[in-house]
């Protein structure tokens, strides 16, 4: 039973620092040197019309081009590089709209679950509004995600509000749909966990469709595991990380990676896998 | 059951196709956009990432001849319209 407790993982301290690695890369997006590198996209869900932002949201370009009807290489290089690099640890790790997400869900509000399925949503979301709507419709599309998006309303519109409504000028109101979905993202993060990117985000989507063959994914030892399920109670989407460590809803947080047999680690691809393929190809290892 | 040298590949192509994507359009890639008042002006090529930094301001539009035309002329906005 100790065995079972005790933290022996050296890199079970590494979520202790995910929050200032989320706080560093935070100076990052937000344009402390008020550099407006839009000509680049970044690889996070952060509003180019933002008034603090450095980089321009990938996603936006994309549906804009689509929009365009005009391929975006850049966007969707960057997005196959970084997807291929590091799959959604971009999302755990580095998003900033997750940080927000993380930073309310410490209010002492209670939680509740979402259903695996929600999780599909993300897919229909990318590709109905990002680029299905915006290729055939044009940005006067109600559904164009940018005019739907929570992160634009949040980062660009209120803002702007702000800033229009103290200098006086006439308020430039977004749309109705966008301001209920503004509200309710801001109810939802007190009550579940990440459901932005839980349910809708199109950009966590892209980088799940990596977890599977990404440099560094979440390695499961089974010659460790002791079947205690900590990482269950660890896991706060629900995954059961000892059947499916590259779960598509996983977005890299290694909360799991806690578990006190050190079972669970963040593996390489290009470190020897003897222990993971045992794993999976006998399925009798917790006997 | 993906093996490690399956992966390798698969990531090395992934890595090598995004790159090849990013550089074709930072430094190849360009879109003839026309300006706002098109009598007598010529489109200008437009580069991928100046095109992106127009795209994020709601510099340019699709017309309905399939152009792509500039929504302004001389300053351009300041946010997105969306």
């Amino acid at each position: 039973m100790v065995e079972k407790t005790k933290l022996s993982n050296p890199a079970s301290k590494l979520p202790g620092w995910r929050m200032w690695v989320q706080s560093a890369f935070l100076l990052v997006w937000l344009d402390p040197l008020g550099l407006r590198l839009h000509t680049i996209c970044s690889p996070v869900f952060h509003c180019y019309a933002c008034p603090l932002s450095t980089f321009a949201c990938p996603i936006g370009v994309i549906a804009q081009f689509g929009a365009l009807h005009i391929f975006p290489f850049m966007a969707v290089g960057l997005l196959i590089a970084v997807g291929a690099l590091f799959g959604s640890l971009i999302c755990g790790w580095v998003c900033p709209f997750g940080l927000l997400q993380d930073l309310v869900a410490k209010a002492p509000t209670p939680k509740f679950d979402l259903p695996k399925w929600v999780g599909c949503l993300r897919y229909v979301v990318l590709i109905g509004t990002v680029l299905a709507i915006p290729y055939l419709f044009a940005e006067e599309h109600p559904l164009f995600i940018c005019r739907v998006c929570p992160a634009g309303a949040l980062e660009a519109a209120v803002p702007n509000i702000t800033s229009q409504a103290i200098a006086g000028q006439q308020i430039a109101w977004p749309n109705t749909l966008k301001l209920t979905i503004l509200g309710l993202f801001l109810i939802a993060i007190f009550f579940m966990k990440r459901p932005w990117c839980r349910i809708l985000c199109p950009l966590g989507a892209i980088f799940s469709l990596f977890n599977r063959v990404s440099v560094f994914f979440l390695r499961f030892n089974a010659d460790k595991c002791t079947d205690c399920e900590q990482c269950h109670k660890f896991c706060e989407y629900g995954i059961k990380p000892e059947e499916s460590p590259n779960d598509l809803r996983c977005n890299r947080c290694l909360e799991c990676i806690r578990c006190g047999p050190g079972a669970l680690t963040l593996g390489s691809i290009f470190e020897e896998t003897q222990t993971l393929k045992s794993a999976f190809e006998n399925p009798e290892r917790k006997s | 059951m993906l093996t490690k040298k399956t992966k390798i590949i698969i990531f090395s192509l992934l890595i090598l196709l995004g790159v090849v994507l990013l550089t074709y359009g930072a430094f190849f890639h360009s879109t003839d956009v026309l300006p706002q008042q098109e009598d007598g002006y010529p489109p200008i090529a437009t580069s991928e990432p100046a095109l992106i930094k127009e795209v994020s301001v709601g510099g340019v539009k699709r017309d309905e001849s399939g152009k792509i035309k500039q929504t302004y002329t001389g300053k351009a906005p300041e946010a997105c319209p969306t």
